[in-house]
């Protein structure tokens, strides 16, 4: 099964690298057309042309698009995403220390949303019609709708502004504290691992409200789904045959909720993907300094290097969760290997 | 599984973690907090990307400083334009011909490294910039600087193309730095003779503060420098942190936990004016809000359709729907916190009549269509547009608005660019004086003619003025370029909104300054 397994993903794998090379290109080419010039930012007032020129040529920008496409993917392939004009720093580097604190508020905030959303979900599916069912529903409708935005700005107003029960959305620690040394990159489990308590547990205040603005923004369509998912099997012919044979609810439930975990865990993955795009509001408001803030000023301030960087991330970890994804599915639905 | 997820225990287990947090809250110190918009993307005064100005005017002071005055109105010190003092420099002497200039540095001045200022390092950074051919160059070509020589070890002398007002305020900037040379050449390669790379990323200036540590989307911290010529300052310490939503920076100011913070717009500050855990110190500033068009495209290059929109704006009107009626009306582009700014010789109030009149000779009686291109780099930008849009369809211009990237904005109104055609920006001179303003905004080669305005007879004028020693024959000189230019109605000149600084009560010692970024040195909070 094991070897099967690998060759599927590596079948996998292979079907997906194209489809992030399209990606890259497609970004590469709308952020030349589209975006600001760097020269014109970089050269002086007192500039004359020709340095306008050099400068052009020094960042290879006097070649064409496809030959300009064509030197940035070799590099890339070796692990070279260039380097931002706004910090001077090398894309890669940026990248790889802003993607776990983003990643932090996400996991943390999907798995809250998943713990609460998938049990409320698969209740609500068993008790179709009921007040419950209702009032799940509409958690559901009412987290689809607010904005996310005004969702973190409301939250910030009624547990720091109002209540003075959270710390002030300043970014993951206090300002008069010293960060912990990096092990992971998360301060909370970098600060616990080193017996920091104090750290650890502004680190962990600061990661509260976000997380749980992540989580109700995650929460609504994962119920939404479960709920959705669970009728379609409680609805099913085995499960009117398990209860026509006398099995108890308890045991019923259990089943519901297995057989609905292949096409929750699905959803799953494309919730942490499609989260990243709305953590950059998250993280704009709560000041958080993730890959989504990053991201999102490099586009404002047009910096080439970084977007790019940016969108290939983005690309790369749809292919690594969906990869998860599927490999869990692969172990959980024999079933459905054969189509695999 | 109902009860796993019993109200009662959600509600506990958020309570504890906010209370958790609630502990966690920072306790004051001479620590300044800044709520910043963005952290430094660098500290080269030359090479400036978003912040790099707000920071390095605490790491790099001047060899002459303005001088403050005591405002009657409001018994605050402000800045006095007409004054300049000397700083690093403790005295000057002028040549006869006004075209050399000798200074004695100040001595016993250190940077954090404990090298102290010298001929050297001035001499150092003017050829660094001159290099550069940037920020710093620029000044230098405003001024008239040709060449900067060491005297002797402590005594320095610039020699200048012409004489020149501008001179003097031009060395209160922070470039061309003055850098702590001996430090700087330690990381100075063959590819990199001025250390660039490491100026970018580091600070070695003589200035109050200088960089601790930069976390780049974080925060950058800056510490008091032990060695500070006028003594240590309050705050000794300073978190420079990013914090980028406005909202979230307007509550941080609200609840005290920042001392300062950047870019309220003015809702918000009108918002804090009436927060009595929070004052609001008001000045007149030099940010001029206006709206260009560029008189080398289509169909600008009418001389009537530029006419007609400055009658059809309803200024009033902008000042109270932009700018909740606290901006001053824009008469010139010299500002008038300028000694020899002109506010009488605008002629385009508002009249809607003579503005379908002159839409009517310019050939567009049916009315015209035109973009105005905006961005989010000022906060009043996408408000202005929208005001102008209405007010100009009144006379049938019809305005299609087009929001572009900040970055699309600076790029293609930098010079060997400047493509748009109507747009929308703000211009401070960071030298007041009404000739570096006039040269900076609508001089041919100067640095914010971001509308590519191009007058040789106004650029004469201009050339003439920096030179011009006698200041009547220069105060006539500004006066008629200035004529010139509101004749020739390029700029939609709307408002100064003014300086608004908001801090906590007990804050003291905040003076504007041209580049409207405070000192830290001179804050503080007792």
């Amino acid at each position: 099964m094991w070897v099967q397994l690998f060759r599927f993903l590596l079948r996998r794998l292979a079907v997906s690298l194209p489809l992030v090379v399209g990606v890259v290109f497609v970004t590469f080419m709308l952020v030349r057309i589209g975006g600001g010039d760097p020269v014109a930012l970089l050269a002086g007032p007192t500039a004359s042309a020709q340095e306008h020129a050099e400068i052009r040529k020094g960042l290879g920008l006097d070649q064409s698009l496809v030959t300009q496409f064509g030197i940035y993917i070799s590099k890339a392939a070796q692990g070279d995403l260039g380097q931002s004009w706004l910090s001077s720093k090398q894309v890669s580097d940026e990248i790889a220390k802003r993607a776990l604190v983003t990643l932090e508020l996400l996991l943390w905030g999907v798995a809250i949303g998943a713990l609460v959303g998938i049990p409320l979900g698969a209740r609500a599916a068993a008790r179709r019609g009921s007040t419950f069912d209702q009032v799940v529903r509409a958690l559901s409708l009412a987290g689809f709708s607010i904005p996310t935005y005004w969702l973190g700005l409301i939250a910030i107003l009624t547990f720091f502004y109002a209540l003075n029960l959270s710390p002030a959305p300043m970014g993951r620690l206090d300002a008069t504290l010293i960060t912990p040394e990096r092990i992971t990159g998360s301060y909370f489990i970098d600060a616990l691992l080193r017996g920091q308590w104090e750290v650890a547990r502004s680190a962990l205040s600061h990661l509260l409200l976000p997380v749980m603005t992540v989580a109700v923004v995650a929460c609504a369509p994962i119920m939404k789904h479960t709920r959705a998912i669970a009728s379609e099997i409680v609805d099913s012919e085995f499960i009117r045959f398990a209860r026509s044979s006398g099995l108890g609810e308890r045991r019923i439930r259990s089943m519901v909720l297995r057989n609905s975990m292949v096409p929750v865990l699905t959803f799953l993955g494309t919730e942490i993907v499609g989260l990243l795009g709305t953590s950059s509001l998250i993280e704009l408001i709560f000041s958080w300094g993730g890959i989504g803030q990053w991201g999102l000023q490099s586009i404002l301030n047009g910096d080439f290097a970084a977007i790019q960087g940016y969108v290939l991330f983005a690309a790369l970890l749809s292919v690594v969760v969906f990869i998860i994804i599927d490999a869990a599915n692969y172990l959980l639905e024999p079933r459905g290997r054969e189509r695999m | 599984m109902s009860r796993l997820f019993s109200l009662r225990k959600v509600c506990t287990a958020g309570a504890l973690c906010l209370t958790l947090a609630a502990a966690a809250l920072p306790a004051g110190a001479a620590t300044l907090v800044v709520a910043a918009t963005k952290t430094p993307g660098g500290f080269d005064g030359d090479a400036l990307k978003p912040n790099t100005q707000n920071v390095v005017v605490q790491v790099y002071e001047g060899l002459t400083k303005y001088g403050y005055k005591k405002d009657p109105k409001t018994g605050r010190m402000v800045l006095d334009p007409g004054t300049i003092l000397p700083h690093l420099a403790t005295k000057w002497t002028i040549s006869p011909d006004g075209k050399t200039y000798t200074f004695e540095l100040r001595k016993g001045v250190k940077s954090p490294f404990g090298n102290e200022l010298t001929s050297a390092d001035v001499v150092w950074g003017w050829e660094k910039s001159q290099a550069q051919k940037r920020t710093g160059a620029f000044i230098a070509k405003a001024s008239s600087v040709n060449k900067v020589e060491a005297v002797d070890r402590y005594n320095v002398s610039f020699t200048l193309d012409a004489a020149s007002s501008i001179f003097l305020p031009a060395l209160t900037l922070y470039t061309p730095s003055l850098y702590d040379s001996t430090e700087v050449k330690k990381y100075v390669t063959a590819e990199d003779p001025w250390a660039l790379k490491w100026i970018d990323q580091n600070t070695a200036g003589f200035g109050a503060y200088h960089l601790q540590s930069l976390k780049s989307g974080e925060e950058a911290v800056f510490v008091a420098n032990p060695n500070y010529f006028a003594g240590k300052p309050y705050y000794d310490r300073v978190v420079y942190k990013e914090v980028p939503n406005a909202g979230t920076r307007f509550t941080l100011m609200r609840t005290g936990q920042v001392q300062w913070v950047e870019e309220l717009n003015l809702k918000q500050i009108a918002e804090l004016k009436k927060d009595k855990r929070v004052k609001v110190e008001s000045d007149e500033g030099s940010g001029h809000a206006s709206v260009r068009m560029n008189p080398t495209l289509k169909p600008f290059d009418n001389p009537l359709l530029r006419q007609a929109i400055l009658y059809a704006t309803d200024y009033k009107a902008i000042n109270g729907a932009v700018f909740e009626g606290i901006g001053t009306q824009a008469r010139s582009i010299v500002p008038p916190i300028i000694p020899g700014a002109d506010v009488k010789t605008w002629q385009f109030n508002t009249n809607l009549d003579k503005a379908r009149q002159l839409l009517k000779q310019a050939g567009y009686a049916d009315g015209v269509d035109v973009t105005l291109e905006y961005a989010a780099i000022f906060w009043f930008e996408e408000q202005l547009a929208i005001q102008m849009k209405d007010q100009l369809a009144k006379v049938g211009i019809r305005v299609n608005l087009q929001k572009i990237t900040d970055a699309n904005m600076r790029s293609r109104t930098a010079p060997n660019k400047r493509d748009l055609p109507f747009f929308t920006f703000m211009d401070n001179p960071i030298v007041l004086d009404p000739v570096y303003a006039l040269y900076l905004n609508a001089h041919s080669e100067g640095a914010s003619n971001r509308n590519n305005y191009a007058n040789p007879e106004f650029d004469k004028l201009v050339d003439a003025a920096r030179i011009e020693q006698n200041p009547k024959k220069r105060a006539e000189l500004v006066n008629k370029a200035q004529q010139m230019h509101i004749k020739d109605a390029s700029w939609v000149m709307t408002m100064y909104p003014g300086a608004h600084e908001a801090m906590p009560t007990c804050m003291k010692g905040y003076v504007w300054q041209p580049d409207y970024h405070e000192r830290w040195r001179e804050l503080s909070c007792k």
